[in-house]
């Protein structure tokens, strides 16, 4: 699936990413992500601080799904944008979130 | 094989023990020791060492006091001449070697190098009753204890994990050239990352693959993350590239760890709550970093910093 998908998914671009992703994957807790999240995934998550791009550029996750309302912080949005990491947001909580790519892409996304 | 091994122990020992001098007998010996006395018959003394599985006891009188020491191959001779039922004193060795309780650590090294016995009783210096006693395998582990070897792992050769360890050790002292040196900022938080995100683009320009990269990038970033979260101290990784495998090294100037054991395990964490709501301090760095690395070392000891030493070869898949 193209990144550019999950904007007419309804997320709201914050970072643009180019290129395309397999996986998806939906956790808060940063060591579990980088442990288990396989590399073009994209990651839901309602952790905005900075170091989620460090995660993301170690992992090979493509793109960052922000759940709940929160809000990046400019530092991560310069950061990303540096790495190539593509952000969105959503009002969305993680489920809601996950469930809505699962709608139109449940065999092209894996976990 | 059990020989070889035991060589380079004494090789290790013979390296390292300037470290280690200040370390007395009385603070490794095992104590209280299996003793046998000197009116029991030599059957006794066998079962005693059967059931202790030990090769060779001390041999004291009614009051503790030591006489002289038995060994299997006593009991072996007395087996093949069929004197079982002798009396202890009538076969073992009476010009015992023996060590005090504040002998240090090198003169119980010495006598092992000088006797080749395996084991010397510690005896009291005024009443010479026996103490404790001292085997290479106690000498070795004080030794390990005292540097702190708190954790090791090793994939590829579980088995001598208790003897490779030390091969890292002497090469620390060396001065090395780095191929990848970075500070880490542990007053940053969010930084913390920055330094495994970089080795990860030095390693990818340098034609690794991906996969094997990111192996070497996520315990990086584990041990980077320790540093800042924990030590609140300098900190640095610095990463080798050898031509089998590459090494990375982090290590910080603080608080260290206390209980490795408890730390090693899964969710465990001493993280503050406001490092847990950014989704730090799950408990998982140590075992990812343990998943991660096909070797790793960590040396620690409370107030003397964390030295972490992970190696990581390429897989099969990996190239």
């Amino acid at each position: 699936m193209k990144i550019d998908v999950l904007s007419e998914l309804g997320f709201e671009m914050i970072v643009k990413g180019e290129g395309e992703i397999f996986h998806g994957y939906a956790c808060d807790l940063l060591s579990e992500v980088m442990g288990n999240a396989k590399p073009d995934t994209v990651w839901f998550t309602v952790q905005s601080h900075v170091n989620i791009i460090a995660v993301a550029v170690i992992t090979g996750i493509r793109a960052i799904v922000l759940c709940n309302g929160h809000d990046y912080g400019e530092e991560t949005i310069e950061k990303a944008k540096k790495e190539g990491i593509a952000l969105f947001k959503t009002r969305l909580n993680t489920f809601e979130a996950v469930k809505k790519i699962c709608n139109v892409a449940q065999n092209e996304i894996q976990g | 094989m059990e020989i070889k091994t035991m060589e380079n122990i004494d090789d290790l020992i013979k390296k390292i023990q300037p470290y280690f001098s200040e370390l007395s007998v009385g603070d490794f010996m095992s104590s209280p020791v299996v003793t046998v006395q000197e009116n029991q018959t030599i059957l006794q003394a066998k079962e005693l060492m059967r059931s202790w599985r030990i090769s060779g006891l001390p041999v004291v009188d009614e009051r503790g006091k030591l006489k002289g020491i038995i060994s299997i191959e006593d009991i072996i001779h007395a087996l093949e001449s069929g004197t079982l039922g002798l009396l202890v004193s009538e076969k073992m060795s009476r010009n015992v070697v023996y060590l005090f309780k504040y002998d240090k650590i090198m003169d119980a090294f010495k006598k092992f190098e000088l006797y080749g016995y395996g084991r010397f009783p510690v005896i009291d210096e005024i009443d010479h009753r026996v103490i404790g006693i001292v085997t290479k395998q106690d000498l070795m582990l004080a030794l390990l204890k005292k540097l702190s070897i708190l954790y090791v792992h090793d994939s590829r050769r579980e088995e001598f994990v208790g003897v490779d360890i030390y091969r890292s050790i002497p090469k620390n002292l060396k001065i090395e050239r780095t191929e990848f040196e970075f500070q880490i900022d542990y007053k940053d938080l969010s930084l913390s990352g920055t330094g495994a995100s970089e080795l990860k683009k030095f390693l990818i320009a340098r034609n690794f693959s991906p996969k094997f990269v990111k192996r070497i990038a996520i315990a990086t970033y584990e041990a980077e993350t320790n540093v800042v979260i924990h030590s609140n101290s300098t900190g640095r990784i610095k990463a080798y590239i050898e031509p089998e495998f590459v090494e990375v090294r982090v290590n910080d100037n603080g608080k260290g760890i206390e209980n490795i054991e408890t730390a090693m395990r899964d969710g465990y964490s001493t993280a503050p709550d406001y490092v847990r709501e950014y989704g730090f301090g799950a408990g998982m760095g140590l075992s990812n970093m343990k998943k991660c690395a096909d070797r790793m070392i960590i040396l620690s000891s409370k107030g003397n910093g964390v030295f972490v030493e992970m190696h990581f070869w390429r897989h099969e898949d990996e190239n």
